[in-house]
C-alpha cells in the first residue's frame, strides 16, 4: 500500500516537472540580452561621441525608441525588416568610400581587421551596426515588454526581430557603399567560401549601386589551420566571380590576403605559414635571462683557454 | 546780416543733434550687445573655472552605463554581481561639484572596490609608449589583460571628466591637465587604477615596451615606472616577461642590453623577480606586419613560394 503511494507521488511529481519545463521557454534560443535599452544607447553615444564623431549629434533616445518600436507588441515571428525604416533614417550616415568591407564566415575576424573604422568600416562599424552588434532580441505580442526569457531561433521563424534588423541594415549599408569594394571570404567554410544563400548574396549585391562603384576586390583566406577548400576561380568563388562579372562589375580576387594572414597568424605564430623567411639574426636577438653574466665569463674562459692552446702548438 | 548768421547756427545746431543722435544711437547699441553676449556667456558656464585640457565627454553616463553593462554581461557573465548603476554613481560622486585640482584617492575609494575584480594568473600586461600595438593585441589575443581590459579600465578608457563647484558640478567645457595641478581627476584615476592593476598582478607578468623611441625604452617617470614596478608582490608575481617591440622599418633605439632596459633589470632584480627580455615578440611582431605587409621584415616564407 504504501509503496504504491510513493510510486504515485513520484509519477505525480515527474508529471509536474515535465508540465512546468514545457510551459518554461516559449522559443528556442536565448531571450534579449539584459539591459539591452542601456547597452544600446550607451554604445550609440560612444559611437557618435568616441568612435565616429563625424557623424554628428544624434538623438540616442530616440534611436532607442524608433528601435524598440519596430518589434513591442507585436507577433515576434512577424517583424519585417521594414519596421525598422525609421530606425535606420535616424542612425543613417555617410559611409566614406572604399571603406566598404563585406565578409562571410569571419566575424571576428573582419572586426579585428577592420580597426573600428580605422582601416576599413564594415556593417559592424557604422552607427546602426554598431548599436546592434552581438546583441539579442524579441518582444511579445500582448505586451510592451521585451522578452527576456526566449526568442524565437531561425529555424522556428525567419521574420523573426534580429534577422529582419540585420537585414535591413545589410541592404542599407549595401546600398550607401561606394567606390571600391572589399570582400572578406573565409576560404576553409564548409559549403564554400562564397554561401550563395546568405545575406552577402541574398541583401548586399542586389542593392549595391552599380554607378557608385568602381571596382569589387575579393579576398579568400584560408584558416591557418584549416583546409584550403576554395580559392579564387573555383567553386563557389568562382560562382560569385561570374555573378558580379556578369552585373558588370570590375573584380579582382586574391587569395590569401598577406594582411589578414599576419592577423590569423597571431594565434598561430609557430605554424610554418606564418615563419618569417628573413627571420633570426637582425629581427630577434634572442632571450636575454637574468644570468647572462655568467655565460659570458665561461665564453671568455673558453676562449681564453683556446688562445693559449693555440699558442702552446705554435711554439 | 542777421538771416546769414541764423542759418548758420541752424545748421551748427543740426549737425551738433545729429552727432549726439549717433553717439547715443552707437551707445545703446554697444550696450545691447554687451548685456547680449554676457548673458550668452552666463548660460553656458556662469562661474564655472577655465582649463588647458578637453571637458568631460558629452553623455559620460550613458557611454559608462553601456560599457558596465556590456563588459558585464555580454563579455564576463561571470562578473554578474556588478551592480553598473552604483559603480556610475560612486565615479560620479568622485568628483562633481569639486574642485577639479583637489582630487584625492579616498574619493576614488568607493569606485575601486566596487568595479574591481581578480585577474588571472600569468595574464597582467603592462605596457609603456605602447598603447595602440598592445591594445591591438590584447583585442584579438584574450590571453592578455591589460588594465584597459578589466572592468574599471575598460569603462574609463578614452573619456574625460572633471567637476567645478557651480552647477551643474561637472564641466564639459575643460579639464585641467597635469601641468596645471596634479591632483586633477584623470591623473588621480589612472595612479590609482595602475596601482591596484599591479597589486592585483601574479605569476609571470609581461611589459610591453617600445625599442624605438629615442628617449628609451623604459622611463622612471612613466606610470609604469613610478607606480606598478612598485606596487607588484614579489610573494605573488615570479617573473617579468619584457617585450621589447620596434617600429616595423623604425630606428631600432634600443636592444635588450640598452641602457634604459639595464636599469628596469637592475630595479626588477633588487626586489628578487626573475627577468626575461625578448625582441619583437613574434605574436606581437606579425600584429605590426598587418600594416606593413611588404615591409622587408615581414616577408613570410610561405608567400616566397606563390606566384606573384
Amino acid at each position: 500500500m504504501n509503496s504504491l503511494f510513493l510510486s504515485l507521488l513520484l509519477v505525480s511529481l515527474l508529471f509536474v516537472k515535465s508540465f512546468s519545463e514545457g510551459q518554461g521557454k516559449k522559443w528556442k534560443g536565448e531571450g534579449t540580452t539584459q539591459n539591452l535599452e542601456s547597452i544600446v544607447i550607451g554604445r550609440c553615444y560612444e559611437y557618435t561621441r568616441i568612435v565616429n564623431p563625424s557623424v554628428g549629434e544624434k538623438n540616442c533616445s530616440e534611436l532607442w525608441e524608433a528601435f524598440k518600436n519596430a518589434f513591442i507588441k507585436k507577433d515576434p515571428c512577424n517583424i519585417r525588416p521594414s519596421d525598422y525604416e525609421l530606425f535606420i533614417n535616424l542612425s543613417l550616415h555617410t559611409i566614406p568610400p572604399n571603406k566598404s568591407l563585406f565578409w562571410e564566415n569571419n566575424q571576428q575576424l573582419v572586426n579585428s581587421f577592420s580597426g573600428r573604422t580605422r582601416r576599413y568600416m564594415s556593417l559592424g562599424d557604422t552607427l546602426f551596426g554598431f548599436f546592434g552588434d552581438l546583441l539579442n532580441w524579441c518582444g511579445q505580442a500582448n505586451s510592451t515588454g521585451l522578452d527576456y526569457d526566449s526568442c524565437p531561433t531561425t529555424e522556428e521563424c525567419e521574420n523573426n526581430a534580429v534577422e529582419s534588423f540585420w537585414q535591413m541594415a545589410s541592404i542599407t549599408y549595401a546600398q550607401h557603399s561606394s567606390g571600391v569594394i572589399h570582400v572578406l571570404l573565409n576560404g576553409s567554410a564548409e559549403g564554400g567560401a562564397y554561401p550563395v544563400k546568405g545575406f552577402f548574396a541574398d541583401y548586399e549585391i542586389p542593392n549595391l549601386q552599380k554607378d557608385k562603384i568602381s571596382e569589387i576586390v575579393i579576398w579568400v583566406v584560408d584558416d591557418i589551420e584549416g583546409p584550403d577548400r576554395d580559392s579564387c576561380g573555383i567553386h563557389t568563388v568562382k560562382i560569385l566571380e561570374n555573378r558580379l562579372k556578369t552585373l558588370g562589375y570590375d573584380l579582382t580576387c586574391t587569395d590569401n590576403y598577406k594582411s589578414v594572414m599576419f592577423l590569423l597568424c597571431l594565434d598561430h605564430p609557430d605554424h610554418s605559414k606564418c615563419a618569417f623567411s628573413s627571420s633570426a639574426p637582425a629581427a630577434q636577438r634572442g632571450p636575454t635571462s637574468s644570468d647572462r653574466g655568467g655565460s659570458w665569463n665561461k665564453l671568455m674562459f673558453v676562449a681564453f683557454v683556446g688562445f693559449l692552446f693555440r699558442s702552446a702548438l705554435v711554439y | 546780416m542777421p538771416l546769414q548768421h541764423s542759418s548758420a547756427r541752424t545748421w551748427l545746431r543740426t549737425v551738433l543733434l545729429a552727432g549726439i543722435v549717433v553717439l547715443l544711437i552707437s551707445l545703446v547699441v554697444a550696450v545691447v550687445l554687451a548685456s547680449v553676449l554676457t548673458l550668452g556667456k552666463q548660460e553656458i558656464s556662469p562661474k564655472m573655472l577655465k582649463w588647458e585640457d578637453i571637458g568631460t565627454t558629452r553623455n559620460l553616463q550613458e557611454v559608462i552605463l553601456g560599457r558596465c553593462y556590456s563588459y558585464v554581461s555580454a563579455r564576463h557573465p561571470e562578473l554578474g554581481d556588478k551592480d553598473c548603476l552604483k559603480i556610475w554613481e560612486s565615479l560620479k560622486h568622485a568628483f562633481i561639484y569639486k574642485n577639479p585640482c583637489n582630487i584625492t584617492t579616498e574619493d576614488y575609494q568607493p569606485l575601486m572596490e566596487l568595479a574591481s575584480h581578480p585577474i588571472p594568473c600569468n595574464k597582467s600586461l603592462f605596457w609603456s609608449k605602447t598603447n595602440d600595438l598592445v591594445h591591438r593585441y590584447t583585442k584579438s589575443n584574450h590571453n592578455f589583460l591589460t588594465l584597459e581590459d578589466t572592468l574599471l579600465g575598460y569603462m574609463t578608457d578614452r573619456v574625460s571628466w572633471c567637476g567645478d563647484p557651480s552647477a551643474p558640478g561637472i564641466n564639459y567645457e575643460s579639464c585641467p591637465k597635469r601641468s596645471e595641478c596634479e591632483s586633477n581627476p584623470s591623473s588621480v584615476f589612472w595612479k590609482m587604477a595602475s596601482k591596484m592593476f599591479a597589486e592585483a598582478a601574479c605569476g609571470v607578468v609581461q611589459v610591453m615596451l617600445n625599442g624605438s623611441i629615442e628617449a628609451g625604452a623604459f622611463r622612471s617617470s612613466s606610470i609604469f615606472g613610478s607606480i606598478e614596478i612598485s606596487n607588484l608582490n614579489p610573494d605573488k608575481v615570479s617573473a617579468v616577461q619584457i617585450w621589447l617591440m620596434h617600429d616595423i622599418g623604425g630606428p631600432q633605439s634600443e636592444s635588450c642590453s640598452g641602457h634604459s632596459i639595464k636599469r628596469l633589470k637592475g630595479i626588477l632584480e633588487e626586489r628578487n623577480f626573475k627577468i626575461t627580455c625578448e625582441e619583437n615578440y613574434r605574436p606581437v611582431q606579425l600584429l605590426q606586419c598587418v600594416n606593413n605587409p611588404d615591409h622587408a621584415d615581414c616577408r613570410l616564407c610561405s608567400s616566397n613560394m606563390e606566384t606573384p
